[in-house]
């Protein structure tokens, strides 16, 4: 007989841990984790002054040893002039993140793996940061990894809370190191200094427990308020735990508590809670609402005790409030800077404030009078409130400060309190403590929220960093880039190192036996053009079209083949799959690859060869397609034109050439193709697009003119369409699970009724939304002869009640839900950009492993991986979106800076005190309050039911919905904030 | 993105999740003759994933409905998860593809490593009981198999001896260079790597089966 034993003599028992932790998953579900742990004494301390360690750390599979990080001769301060390395805890990187990536001071630092992991917990944002840190080769950032040493790793005591072991083991690390050092230096032959080891903490226990355990620590601003420049490094901690510490904890409760998590979840799934993202109306910061599965219409939530500190984009779990609080959404414009101009910042502690201030509340109700005065049995939606936030969507915001809440003047460096007005409508002003005051007026400021408690009706952030003067071209700018989160800083070293390095010099290899040609086609003998914007460098596509024997054509796309410089998973392919899209603004343009590949190497050029995938078609004269074909090739570009070239040259009868014929036999099939695709339902819904003409060397803004459309515009347009959606079928069809694809769905009937209730009672037309076909049609009939714009008003409008297209991978969903609702496709994908959208690239390798040019990445075929790739780029893709339109309505500000001009426009819509205005030559949509129609201001009573609102009193006239206007359009400066702002005023209704 | 910036590369002391570096094995522990009443008993550990192995046979017939060479004996191959196992009290129903894949690799593996020639008409049954599940499944089923075949006296070629090898996801830094090997993947190893499991016998060697891909 034999009994189960462990072997006796196992040298290692010591060394080997289990880890048993309980987790709980996403769907609710208990886990037991148990996890083994290997304790080991080969992890360097990497202090170049250690030469115990270099002689055992260990190298990669590879042999290789990484150097180590921490400098000889550390920085010092006053109290350490010999020099120290710091250890900051959870924490110490919690509240000043942002002082540890600034340059001023903050070297050598070590990261304990307890810290980092404590760290990924709290916040992923922050810990990304940290990760950003140890990538840096001038910040000397080391990962010591405390819990897998002997030494260091520390076994979490029977009642000690994980905190405190944490804090513990923090305390262990930097006592070890210190004796490591020490003890390593005394043996060495030259002893140097021996730098002190440091431990940042802004736990007042942990500090406690360090100083009787004898160990260096101090808290981040006793630590900051010894080095130089120490008050704007000061502004840069996180301000809400020395609030905390300041405020009594009698302070009056301005916001409900939230409820715990367990019991939101509980509610959650008993459907007596929902979640969903909270948004702020752009017109109304009282009003948000957050779309959840079980309601149709999105949920109401109307002011400030209801939002309950909520911010726009965060996460949050609501509760419907009881039928009888449900409400139309708001008729009125809400501003809040306009509204609480001159609330002091400062009264925060002492009386308390109210949640809502006189003025907000007086706007609220008469907003409730008017709407109950009203016979709307109409249309009033669910409302709801805020009773948990599950998430915070908080990054950083680009604002300036409320000048009159900074008590100007006040000399010396006194520390005050100050509103931040972001730029972002939707964000609440946030409260800022700084010493710097008087410096920062004028200055576009970039801010984080640190903290949003009970008894403050606004959030709490603290400085980051200065742009520059408002309305400087830099600072505004910069500004737009942060807002929308472009990333814009050039590419790093590791980057540019993966370009090729002939560098401009780079060819298509002469000899057809080198492996650049391998599966390539050679097709330099097609007379293949382009045709861009003016200007255009990096040029994503190609075309040519040649008759065939049997009548039919020959057609092909042939795109820039990025994917032979861009391979899966190095570090250019890394920083694109981040910045996911080239943005463009007026005049910059912030690249997604770098620009030897963007507009040289890939870039499809005329007169020079270049690598190119190429979609083959052969089409008939009536544009049916017989077969497709897809293969790698080499192509050489006979002329790049612009549309405007390309259409004169059409035009002109007496050019005969191949190439010309070409492009016309192009432009043939591509208004047939066009046809067959309206008549399938595709909508016609483009907007007028606004260039900004800029003087070419100081990039000054001189003009503003509407794009015009030229056939030659959707001669490409259609091309690239058709070559989308061939290779979206050819994709899905070798990868059915993980293809890589953009869907367009239909949208919910009820985001339409406003605007087809507006359309029927205005101007008798009626909205047909059933499907895309009769909603084309239908928008086609909404013209008004006497108002050629009507029509196109309408389109905007509609397009607003769109949803948007998204990518996504194709085993998420079922083959009906792939089709793109606007382009009336089945099936759909983005190849013809790789140069600018990583889409395409990712498209490009997938349709390469198609065709069996090469093996498709194992990244590539992974649904999880695929998935986070697309949710990275649709944000990405609407950010850049965004961006380009705020540059354009930032330029178009800029040109009619000191001009007056007077503009026809449409009224798109009414609210109780002031309507819009859309005036299209300038793109551009401003709002007209009653007070801006006279002073003092006129009455208005508003007619919800006939959208018209009546102005008595000091003037009278009447506004009604799609009411042609004219206006006077100005800039004024406004005196409280020094921002210019466009001014509508209203000339003849 | 490609991927979230995994541990590997935090550093550069390349430390996997339970501190072991790149070519490294957990604790391997193992003991024979376990089982009295069976033909040959095995129990092994690699780290937390602990298997019971039991032969019976070789005996006359063929057992298990299993169709086989009529001149050799059939390798018949039960794997059974036990419900308590893994991170989820789940039971893992017999007809999970996965167990019958494994069974089937494991089946093959013998079936060309043991002398079946001995013993036509019969068939040899392995029982393998998976106690607690961390990785490297197949691998510690055909190390415990061996062992357990040993221990019964069945005659063969060599003895098969598996691990688990994948490949760490790259940093983004190089083209690949900073790829490290891995040896003997936990659970939640595999679940982030792509691998492959080789099993070797002294005198030859190659390659059993990849029960690899990304999970
Ligand atoms: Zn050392």
């Amino acid at each position: 007989m034999t009994s189960l034993k462990r072997s006796v003599a196992d040298p290692y028992t010591s060394n080997i841990l289990s880890k048993v932790f309980v987790r709980s998953t996403k769907i609710g579900k208990v886990q037991k984790v148990v996890r083994e742990l290997y304790l080991r004494q080969d992890i360097p301390c990497s202090s170049r002054l250690c030469a115990a360690c270099l002689a055992i750390a260990p190298g990669d599979a590879n042999g290789v040893v990484a150097p180590f990080i921490l400098s000889e001769k550390p920085a010092g301060t006053k109290s350490f002039p010999e020099g120290h390395y710091l250890v900051p805890d959870t924490n110490a990187l919690l509240n000043g993140m942002d002082l540890f990536e600034q340059t001023s001071g903050f070297y050598d630092v070590i990261i304990l793996q307890t810290v980092l992991d404590e760290l990924r917990n709290r916040s992923l944002p922050l810990y990304n940061r940290v990760i950003g840190l140890t990538k840096s080769d001038d910040k000397h950032v080391y990962v010591f990894f405390n819990d897998f040493r002997l030494e260091t790793y520390v076994v979490r005591e029977p009642g000690e809370t994980i905190n405190d072991r944490n804090d513990r083991a923090v305390r262990r690390a930097v006592s070890w190191y210190r004796e490591h050092l020490q003890n390593s230096l005394n043996t060495s032959k030259n002893p140097k200094q021996c730098p002190a080891i440091l431990m940042l903490s802004d736990d007042k226990e942990n500090l406690r427990k360090a100083k009787a355990e004898n160990l260096n620590a101090c808290s981040l601003s006793t630590y900051v308020s010894g080095l130089e420049n120490a008050d704007r490094l000061l502004d840069m901690i996180n301000a809400s735990r020395q609030i905390q510490e300041s405020r009594s904890s009698a302070a009056d409760k301005l916001y409900p508590d939230y409820l715990s998590l367990p019991k939101m979840m509980t509610g959650i799934r008993a459907g007596t809670l929902h979640q969903g993202i909270f948004n702020v109306s752009p017109y109304n910061y009282l009003e948000g609402s957050v779309h959840v599965p079980a309601f149709d219409k999105s949920l109401l939530i109307l002011g400030r005790e209801n939002s309950n500190r909520a911010v726009s984009g965060d996460a949050v779990v609501v509760e419907v409030l009881p039928k009888t609080q449900w409400k139309a959404p708001s008729t009125k414009i809400i501003e809040e800077e306009t509204l609480n101009k001159n609330e002091n910042a400062e009264t925060e502690d002492g009386e308390g404030e109210a949640v809502v201030t006189e003025q907000e509340r007086r706007a609220l109700q008469e907003e409730v009078r008017k709407t109950q005065g009203k016979s709307i049995e109409g249309r009033p939606q669910p409302t709801a409130r805020v009773v948990g936030v599950i998430k915070r969507n908080w990054r950083q915001y680009v604002g300036h400060i409320d000048s009159s809440s900074s008590s100007a003047g006040s000399q010396g460096r006194k520390q005050q309190t100050v509103f931040l007005i972001p730029m972002d409508k939707r964000i609440p002003k946030i409260r800022l403590r700084t010493r710097q005051a008087d410096e920062l007026l004028g200055k576009r400021v970039l801010v984080t929220i640190d903290s949003w408690d009970q008894d403050s009706r606004y959030p709490m952030g603290h400085f980051v960093r200065s742009l520059g003067d408002l309305e400087t071209k830099g600072a505004e700018t910069e500004a737009l880039l942060l807002e929308y989160d472009v990333q814009y800083r050039p590419f790093p070293k590791g980057v540019l190192d993966c370009l090729p390095h002939e560098g401009h010099d780079w060819k298509v290899p002469a000899s057809l036996t080198d492996s650049g040609w391998k599966g390539r086609k050679d097709l330099r003998d097609l007379l293949v053009c382009s045709i861009d914007p003016v200007g255009c460098q990096d040029i994503d596509d190609a075309l040519h079209a040649r008759p065939l024997p049997n009548g039919n054509f020959e057609i092909g796309v042939h795109i820039a083949d990025v994917s032979h410089f861009v391979k899966p998973n190095n570090a250019m392919d890394a920083e694109a799959s981040i910045r996911g899209t080239t943005v463009y603004l007026v005049d910059k343009r912030i690249d997604m690859l770098p620009m030897l590949l963007g507009t040289d190497l890939c870039s499809l050029k005329p007169y020079v060869e270049r690598y190119a995938f190429s979609v083959l078609w052969e089409i008939t004269k009536d544009a049916e397609i017989i077969n497709s074909s897809f293969t790698k090739s080499v192509i050489r570009s006979r002329e790049a034109f612009s549309y405007e070239q390309a259409q004169l040259r059409i035009d002109d009868k007496s050019q005969k050439d191949d190439l010309t014929q070409g492009m016309r036999t192009l432009l043939m099939l591509s208004k047939k193709l066009r046809r067959k695709r309206m008549d399938a339902g595709a909508l016609n819904l483009a907007s007028p697009e606004v260039r900004v003409q800029t003087e070419s060397e100081t990039s000054d803004p001189v003009d503003v003119k509407t794009k015009e459309l030229l056939d030659t515009n959707s001669l490409v347009e259609e091309f690239m369409l058709l070559a989308n959606i061939s290779v979206a079928g050819k994709i899905y069809e070798s990868f059915p699970q993980t293809a890589l694809l953009r869907r367009h769905a239909p949208p919910p009937k009820s985001n339409f009724e406003e605007l087809a209730n507006q359309l029927k009672t205005k101007r008798g037309h009626s909205l047909r939304t059933e499907s895309s076909k009769a909603l084309a049609d239908s928008l086609d009939t909404c013209v008004d002869p006497t108002e050629p714009f009507f029509n196109t008003l309408i389109r905007i409008m509609a397009t607003r009640c769109m949803m948007s297209a998204e990518y996504f991978c194709s085993g998420t969903q079922s083959y009906p839900e792939f089709r793109h609702y606007g382009l009336a496709s089945e099936i759909y994908t983005h190849f013809t950009s790789p140069i600018r959208r990583y889409a395409d690239l990712v498209a490009h390798r997938q349709l390469a492993a198609a065709i069996e040019y090469e093996q498709l990445d194992v990244s590539l075929h992974s649904k999880p991986k695929l998935e986070e790739v697309c949710k990275n780029i649709n944000v990405r893709h609407r950010n850049a979106q965004m961006a380009g339109r705020a540059s354009v309505e930032y330029y178009v500000g800029q040109a009619l800076k000191g001009r007056i001009i007077e503009e026809e426009g449409s009224v798109m819509k009414v609210f109780s005190n002031g309507f819009v205005v859309f005036v299209p030559r300038f793109g551009i949509e401003g709002l007209i309050r009653l007070g801006d129609l006279a002073t003092p201001e006129p009455e208005g009573t508003f007619d919800a039911e006939e959208y018209v609102l009546r102005v008595s009193g000091s003037v009278k006239l009447e506004v009604e919905l799609f009411q042609k206007v004219t206006v006077r359009i100005s800039d004024v400066k406004e005196e409280s904030t020094g921002k210019r702002k466009i001014k509508l005023e209203l000339i003849k209704p | 993105m490609p991927l979230p910036p995994s541990i590997y590369h935090l550093s550069s002391s390349h430390l996997r999740l339970d501190g072991r570096r790149w070519n490294e094995l957990r604790r391997l522990t193992a003991q024979i003759s376990t089982q009295a009443s069976a033909d040959g008993s095995s129990y092994l550990e690699m780290g937390n994933t602990k298997v019971l192995c039991t032969v019976t046979g070789p005996s006359e017939g063929k057992g298990g409905g299993r169709r086989g060479d009529e001149d050799s004996m059939s390798v018949d191959v039960r794997v059974n998860v036990a419900g308590f196992a893994g991170m989820d009290r789940k039971r893992v129903g017999r007809g999970d593809r996965r167990i019958t894949e494994l069974q089937n690799t494991i089946s093959s593996a013998f079936s060309s490593t043991l002398f079946t020639h001995l013993y036509p008409h019969s068939t040899i049954s392995l029982q393998i009981h998976i106690l607690s599940l961390d990785g490297s499944l197949l691998a510690a089923s055909l190390n415990a198999a061996t062992l357990a075949l040993i221990d019964a006296g069945v005659p063969m070629r060599d003895y098969l001896v598996a691990c688990t090898a994948g490949l760490t996801p790259p940093s983004g830094r190089g083209d690949g260079d900073d790829m490290d090997p891995l040896l003997d993947l936990n659970g939640s190893e595999e679940t982030e790597v792509p691998f492959l499991t080789v099993g070797t016998g002294g005198a030859g060697g190659g390659d059993v089966g990849g029960g690899g891909g990304w999970v």
